[in-house]
């Protein structure tokens, strides 16, 4: 009886998959950022991206406002995170699933809440439409924030703390010289989960009256516009800064398992 | 080797016998969209979304005319299906979708999506036309002795004058399109915060009396309409403009200016007003209208009427005001799509006898009552859509400050007929009915916005953008070398983290 079907047979799905929704949108991706409207080669969408200030401008919005949500996010969350690690608390696992729970809820349902309550505070939400744009990215994003610090800081050895101690090292200094580094890997995940879909997610922006565009909105303006190719070559400038940040973070985050593994 | 050409050989059978099942299906599909008459039609429909009754109503909801009840019991899609297979003895199945812009059905359309009866609005009616999409109604069509014509004989002069009167390359709309809804654009107001007066010219986006109070239209043409009637607001107003004996066809110009000199005014006071507003909204208005977060709101008539119904369940009275400068008259059509029509003749009757079929008068209400438009229907001969306008906001008896408010340019092509005179409360000239049917002299002052040609598009789609981004220019250069500086760090940071995590990784 010979075997038909290798077990590598199984992948085919895959493959197909992925050519189908991966390589060939990026193939029509391509095509479209490097033509014109009559079909030929152009780079006018390329030059144009960087020569307007219009543009340039919302690449800038975008991430000023990533920054801001990812700073925000990780003040926010580190001290969370540490304390959930480090507590003895028998209940741990409850208090982070409250922490996950808002996730399983619609994200829009939560932001028209939002509103509400920002509405309540504020009396008027486009008085401050940067903050606003914030504080409800930082709802919708802190979970993500919080989950890869407690995963790193939980399985931080407390016998390399108590070796920093009996080397003379205060408090303060044993958590700069080894929970700090050492929590290093949560860190970079979690700004690199927050980070990008902070510069695109113009729904948040939408539903709280920011009216400023940003990379996710200024593509899509293109597309409605019926400028495919301009769109497209701000989707594959997107796609790339995406990529170099998602290259930097990903092997760090890789070798975070290595290091579990060491300890 | 054997082995390899087995395997190949089992992936092509469990391959062909896949593909084989799906081409089968196919083939016996197309065999029997001959001419049998015992296959159904299938009619492939793509509205708005909301834009049809959907039937289910309440009990309490029917609409008791003298000459009889109009209610709605199952959707109109239904209805129809059951009315044709009454009429015609054949039966049709309606593929009924939905789309949300009239940008997103044209992409749907350029990727390939087929559709036989599409319902755009006017500009893009204009669009499809010059490019040459849509497939003319048939001369049955327009035989007003057809009893089954309920378009031709039921759609109000006034319409029936627009549609004829526009062209496009040189044949009128109303070869290809054939009217549903129709309306105005305005300001509704809530008339504690805002006076009538502020409200009835476009300049209200850059009053600081609403500052960061009033939402404009999320989308480049509304927005441009309401700028241009601000920017050239002393011109439109000046009453020897107002007398000129060709005073309709200068206006027309004067709205659909997009010369570079309008576009860039048009940029600068859009620029100014985004200051003063509280947002572009594309649906939310009304919510926020309705919940006072914003004292005025940009608006289509429709949405403007039912803004006000919901207002007024919680006792809160809004009102609506068209500007002096000029109003966007627009509307929404149906066209048969050559590629979904093709050449079968019996496809392209059920497309027009659904075109018919909305077009009876107590389908035309019942759409008018469920979605708060205004249908382009007045019925002819047949008196229900004016009973209904009587049933909805005639006076009661006992009423005071009741006035006149005629309606006669739309139900018989003279605004003078003293056969279309509606009694109603003094309010109403300011709230639901003025939006529904507005006066005459706002008719006057209606402008169709046009199709624009590639160039001026982009022009206009640039201006957009430019309003909508954050320019680099407005950035102090401290801020840049701020931001840059934290963001080298960051990049900074996580490079070092990888590379110490290899050596560590190396140990």
């Amino acid at each position: 009886m010979k075997k038909i079907f290798a077990r590598k047979y199984l992948g085919i799905p895959y493959a197909v998959f992925l050519l189908l929704f991966v390589v060939a949108p990026l193939i029509v991706l391509f095509y479209y950022a490097f033509t014109n409207s009559t079909g030929h080669f152009s780079a006018a969408n390329l030059i144009g991206f960087f020569t307007d200030s219009n543009t340039i401008g919302t690449l800038f919005y975008s991430l000023m406002l990533a920054l801001a949500v990812t700073v925000v996010c990780l003040v926010i969350a580190y001290p969370i995170a540490y304390v959930l690690a480090k507590s003895g608390f028998k209940a741990k696992a409850v208090v982070v699933m409250l922490f996950v729970m808002p996730m399983w809820i619609n994200f829009t349902l939560r932001l028209t809440a939002l509103k509400e309550i920002l509405t309540a505070i504020e009396g008027n939400l486009a008085f401050h439409p940067f903050i606003n744009s914030v504080i409800g990215m930082t709802y919708d994003f802190l979970p993500f924030m919080i989950l890869p610090l407690y995963n790193a800081i939980s399985k931080l050895d407390g016998n390399l703390l108590e070796a920093a101690k009996d080397l003379g090292a205060g408090d303060v200094q044993a958590f700069l010289k080894v929970t700090l580094p050492l929590s290093m890997p949560g860190i970079v995940s979690g700004v690199s989960m927050v980070f990008l879909p902070a510069m695109t997610n113009y729904v948040v922006l939408d539903m709280l009256y920011n009216s400023t565009y940003i990379m996710g909105s200024l593509i899509g303006s293109y597309f409605s516009a019926y400028d495919w190719h301009g769109g497209s070559m701000i989707a594959l400038i997107l796609l790339l800064i995406i990529c170099v940040f998602t290259l930097i973070s990903g092997s760090a985050e890789e070798d975070e398992g290595q290091k579990g593994v060491l300890l | 080797m054997m082995k390899k050409i087995k395997q190949v050989l089992a992936l092509t059978v469990v391959t062909a016998v896949v593909l084989g099942a799906f081409i089968s299906d196919s083939v016996t599909a197309f065999a029997m969209d001959g001419e049998s008459t015992d296959q159904p039609i299938v009619l492939r429909v793509c509205n708005w979304e909301e834009y049809i009754d959907e039937g289910d109503w309440e009990d309490d909801e029917v609409i008791d005319l003298d000459s009889g009840d109009i209610f709605g019991e199952n959707s109109l899609v239904e209805d129809f299906e059951d009315w044709y297979l009454e009429t015609y003895g054949r039966k049709v199945e309606v593929e009924y979708s939905c789309f949300g812009t009239n940008e997103e059905l044209y992409n749907m359309l350029t990727i390939g999506d087929e559709y036989d009866l599409v319902c755009p609005s006017d500009y893009m009616i204009m669009k499809l036309m010059s490019e040459d999409w849509l497939e003319p109604f048939s001369q049955n069509f327009f035989d007003e002795e057809d009893e089954n014509n309920y378009y031709v004989k039921g759609v109000s002069p006034y319409i029936r004058d627009v549609f004829d009167e526009n062209e496009i390359n040189g044949e009128s709309w109303s070869k290809y399109a054939a009217g549903y809804m129709w309306g105005v654009t305005g300001i509704i107001y809530n008339p504690d915060e805002v006076s009538r007066e502020d409200a009835s010219t476009w300049h209200i986006f850059d009053n600081e009396d609403v500052y960061r109070r009033i939402t404009i239209k999320d989308n480049v043409r509304d927005s441009m309409f309401a700028a241009v009637g601000a920017v050239k607001s002393d011109k439109l107003t000046d009453p020897s403009f107002i007398a000129d004996p060709d005073y309709r066809s200068l206006l027309m110009d004067e709205m659909n200016d997009v010369s570079e000199e309008t576009v860039l005014a048009v940029q600068d006071y859009l620029q100014k007003a985004k200051n003063n507003l509280y947002s572009f909204e594309t649906d939310s208005g009304k919510a926020d209208m309705i919940t006072g977060k914003v004292v005025a709101n940009y608006q289509w008539s429709g949405d403007a009427v039912y803004a006000m119904d919901q207002a007024e369940e919680d006792d809160f009275y809004l009102e609506f005001a068209v500007p002096e400068e000029s109003t966007n008259l627009w509307f929404d059509g149906w066209v048969m799509l050559k590629e979904g029509i093709g050449n079968d003749p019996a496809k392209k009757q059920a497309a027009e006898a659904f075109v018919n079929f909305l077009s009876m008068p107590e389908n035309a209400v019942r759409n008018m009552y469920y979605i708060g438009y205004t249908s382009v229907i007045s019925g002819g001969d047949d008196g229900r859509v004016y009973e209904y306008l009587e049933w909805n906001y005639a006076a009661e008896d006992d009423e005071e400050d009741v006035v006149d408010y005629p309606v006669g340019y739309f139900f018989s092509g003279d605004p003078e007929d003293e056969d279309y005179i509606l009694m109603v409360p003094e309010e109403q000239t300011r709230r639901q009915l003025y939006a529904q049917y507005p006066t005459s002299d706002v008719i006057d002052r209606s402008a169709v916005m046009w199709y624009f040609d590639p160039d001026a598009n982009a022009r206009i789609n640039r201006m957009w953008i430019n309003v909508r981004c954050f320019n680099a220019k407005n950035i102090p250069v401290p801020v840049f070398v701020v931001v840059g500086a934290l963001l080298a760090g960051i990049l900074f940071i996580m490079i070092r983290t990888r590379l110490k995590n290899r050596d560590t990784g190396r140990q």
